[in-house]
């Protein structure tokens, strides 16, 4: 007698969009096939493949929190072994959504920092604007070196209770979490190999090479074979593996700060053993209020005295630009749509989730009054800090947001709960499948060339039971995400 | 366009490949000592005192531990509890390893990353079951590093770092292992225990077979200090390991770049010195001499950090 199939129990919760089973035991159409390969596995086979996985990762070293404590105890970010599944015309749709999306962002923040007609219009409140905690006016006026803003962005969707995907924020700075698809995908095609060949997967391999190649086409006009490097704040930094596999997967050497210094004529130059050589293309992990301290933080002993001089003499390409935050700030994120209708001329292909603006007077009265509907978030905050999940929330940390968007209600924006989908999800307690909710960050890479997708991106899950927050900071794993071939 | 290597980087590869030999020489000091207990007629003072003072740890021992010595005590204290332990050694390699994580190669990490992940769990249980397979563990796992290092990382100045590294943490370990016994081994009042222990340092450094080929028979403290100093065919001994240090420091500062040329210089009158050192003098004054190494190149790694790894030579 063969056990009974690892889904055979396995409900999708009434309230949310499952993103494989549309009822129990009835896969999505899209996804019959590869369906039918993994219900030959026996609960006991998803088990083993679990503890295979996760094993893997920590050998490899697929670690975050490195150093957390004295004694080095490393983490991986915790890994479900389940992929989560697109299918192909899905997914099409979303990258001309995203490509759009990008587009008409890149096109804001050159006018923002230059002509500004987007506001001189209207269209978008000025005030809002140049009052972003990420605005830098230091930025006013400097054309980048390069053309391009934003090279590389991670834009967060989600999937409501109808499977409509929504825009939930945008990541402009430094997005971070790349490196997790291509491990995952190493992993899955070791733990999952006959139903990974037999699904056909879109490969996410290519990103290096399209990230390299991106890098040297933003070079500094007349550099024809730029010196490329990725700066990292450190090997304490809890995204260190990341920078160290952007390095070495693009070829470019991974230094820290203090291993540049601008030199004559302004240009970059990073210190070697055969002395120093000049720079032309930094591809920047640092935060940009620890960029300069010339410039930033005096007090801050971090930074490269003198870069953003050099970005602004054109000597040198940062990627991403500085100033990029001020486009993905939780209140302009309101005007997106209105964006790419303004400078596209198109209506926007992908939706987003209502947003109430709490400097807003009708917006804040309604907010304070259903508080314990919304989701309230902190504009400027990111990896889930400063958010009110109203529904769980309890009286105090109500009275405390209430408290707080009533002292700066320019900080705060409120949006509609989500019914986030889900993704059958691994429980190691119930020896189970159970229904827990996701997320998804495709990574977009923009060159001379206009953008590239990366076909599929970083699915995060909740772990915990009924928890909506997929934050790794707050209990939060990642799933490798199959977009199938047509 | 390729870059020459990140001085920072220099540094921590240097580091790493001194971490792994120090680990390594660390398991090969306790193994034979260890293993001459078991029938050296000799007090556990007498054997294991001069490894506490190679370490540099006697005084810190004793203070923690008066009394008598006791040689798995020592052990105990020299694999997992001290500042210069095998553990901690192996720690620092690993953290070296992470900072130059995209310069090595990913099997060299890998390797490195499983012995530290096999040493604080399954090491320790091997530790208490059976010390011999667990030193031998550490040892093989050395040097399938350093196999490594050699099969899959490009044969440019990452290498060349990372061995200069190996080489100059050898020529000292070397040092220390012949002049941890150097007193007992020329002034033992039997000479079957003086052949015993020249026999014991010979296995630390994997040199009793190539020993035995050059000098059939000729186990003498001489000419053991000798081959352990100055064969020029053997790949332990301080001159072979001195000589490529150089030939490596010089493919990776060559003539006329700007920096590394005083440490290349400073280990070029090393390795001269060697050459022109005499047989005769080796007898009268072995102690002399391994000082001599073991402060030289502690100073070496003074002036690789002033002219090559701080990055400010040349800027």
């Amino acid at each position: 007698m063969t056990p009974p199939d690892a889904f055979a129990g396995y409900t999708p919760l009434a309230s949310a969009f499952d993103e494989l089973f549309s009822a129990p035991g009835l896969p999505r159409p899209a996804f019959e096939r590869v369906a039918a390969s993994l219900k030959a596995e026996s609960a006991a086979d998803f088990e083993h493949r679990q503890a295979l996985a996760e094993a893997i990762l920590l050998q490899e070293g697929v670690t975050f929190s490195v150093y957390a404590d004295q004694r080095g105890t490393e983490k991986i970010l915790p890994f479900d072994v389940l992929p989560r599944m697109i299918a192909a015309a899905e997914w099409a749709a979303l990258e001309r959504g995203l490509k759009q999306r990008i587009t008409a962002l890149e096109q804001f923040l050159h006018d923002v920092y230059g002509p500004q007609h987007i506001l001189n219009d209207g269209t978008v409140p000025r005030d809002l604007v140049l009052g972003a905690k990420h605005y830098l006016p230091q930025v006013q006026g400097i054309s980048p070196t390069g053309g391009v803003r934003i090279h590389i962005s991670g834009i967060d969707l989600i999937r409501d209770a109808e499977g409509i995907w929504r825009v939930l924020e945008d990541n402009l700075r430094t997005p971070s979490g790349v490196s997790y698809v291509l491990e995952n995908r190493l992993v899955t095609k070791r733990v999952f190999a006959r139903s990974f060949a037999e699904a056909k997967v879109s490969r996410v391999d290519s990103y290096p090479t399209k990230l390299a190649e991106m890098l040297r086409s933003v070079a500094p006009a007349g550099v024809d074979d730029p010196r490329v490097v990725v700066l990292t704040p450190g090997r304490f930094n809890s995204a260190y593996f990341e920078h160290g596999f952007l390095a070495r997967t693009t070829g470019a050497p991974l230094v820290e700060p203090g291993d540049l210094f601008v030199g004559a004529g302004d240009r970059v130059f990073v210190r070697t053993v055969r002395g120093p050589m000049p720079v032309d293309v930094i591809y920047r992990r640092i935060d940009e209020a620890f960029l300069d301290p010339e410039v930033f933080r005096p007090d801050s002993m971090l930074g490269v005295p003198g870069l953003m001089r050099a970005w602004s003499r054109g000597t040198v390409t940062l990627v991403n630009a500085p100033g990029n935050g001020v486009a993905d700030d939780k209140a302009v994120y309101a005007y997106v749509p209105d964006m790419i209708r303004y400078y596209l001329g198109e209506e926007p292909l992908l939706a987003q989730v209502p947003t109430y603006r709490c400097d807003r007077d009708e917006d804040r009265a309604y907010v304070l009054d259903h508080l314990e509907d919304l989701v309230v978030k902190a504009v400027d905050e990111a990896g889930g800090y400063g958010m009110l999940m109203g529904p769980q929330s309890t009286a105090e940390e109500r009275a405390t947001f209430a408290r707080q968007i009533q002292q700066t209600p320019r900080r705060y924006i409120a949006q509609p709960r989500i019914e986030l989908s889900t993704c059958p999800t691994w429980d190691h307690e119930a020896g189970a499948f159970m229904p827990r909710r996701v997320d998804l960050r495709p990574y977009i890479l923009s060159g001379r060339d206009g953008p590239w997708v990366l076909p599929g991106g970083l699915t995060r899950v909740a772990l915990v039971p009924g928890s909506y927050v997929v934050n790794s900071s707050q209990g939060g794993g990642s799933k490798d995400t199959w977009v199938l071939k047509a | 366009m390729t870059t020459p290597m990140i001085a920072r980087i220099a540094d921590h590869l240097c580091w790493l490949g001194r971490y792994v030999e120090r680990a390594d020489a660390t398991a090969r000091l306790l193994i034979v000592t260890r293993t001459l207990a078991l029938d050296a007629d000799l007090s556990a003072e007498e054997l294991w005192l001069p490894v506490l003072v190679a370490a540099g740890e006697d005084a810190p021992y004793l203070a923690r531990f008066p009394g008598p010595v006791d040689g798995d005590q020592v052990e105990t204290y020299l694999t997992w509890d001290c500042g210069v332990s095998l553990l901690s050694s192996v720690r620092a390699a690993r953290e070296n390893a992470w900072s130059v994580r995209s310069t090595s190669s990913l099997e060299v990490w890998q390797a490195i990353n499983e012995l530290h992940l096999w040493l604080e769990a399954d090491g320790r249980k091997l530790f208490e079951r059976s010390r011999h397979d667990f030193y031998r563990r550490v040892q093989r796992f050395a040097q399938l590093i350093f196999g490594l290092t050699q099969s899959t990382m490009l044969h440019d100045q990452a290498l060349d770092l990372l061995w200069l590294g190996v080489l100059l943490e050898r020529a000292g370990q070397v040092a220390r292992a012949i002049d941890v016994h150097h007193l007992a081994l020329f002034e033992a009042p039997d000479p079957a225990v003086g052949a015993m222990m020249w026999l014991g340092v010979l296995r630390v450094c994997s040199a009793y077979e190539p020993f035995a080929r050059r000098r059939p028979g000729q186990a003498t403290g001489p000419n053991v200090a000798e081959f352990l100093l100055l064969e020029a065919d053997f790949p332990r001994s301080i001159r072979f390991s001195l000589t490529e240090a150089h030939a490596a420091l010089t493919r990776i500062a060559p003539p006329g770049s700007p920096a590394g040329q005083r440490a290349g210089a400073h280990l070029r009158r090393l390795c001269d010195w060697l050459d022109a050192i005499q047989r005769d003098t080796l007898a009268t004054d072995l102690h002399g001499i391994l000082t001599h190494v073991v402060d030289d190149t502690a100073r070496l790694g003074s002036l690789l950090w002033d002219d090559l790894f701080s990055g400010r030579a040349g800027a």
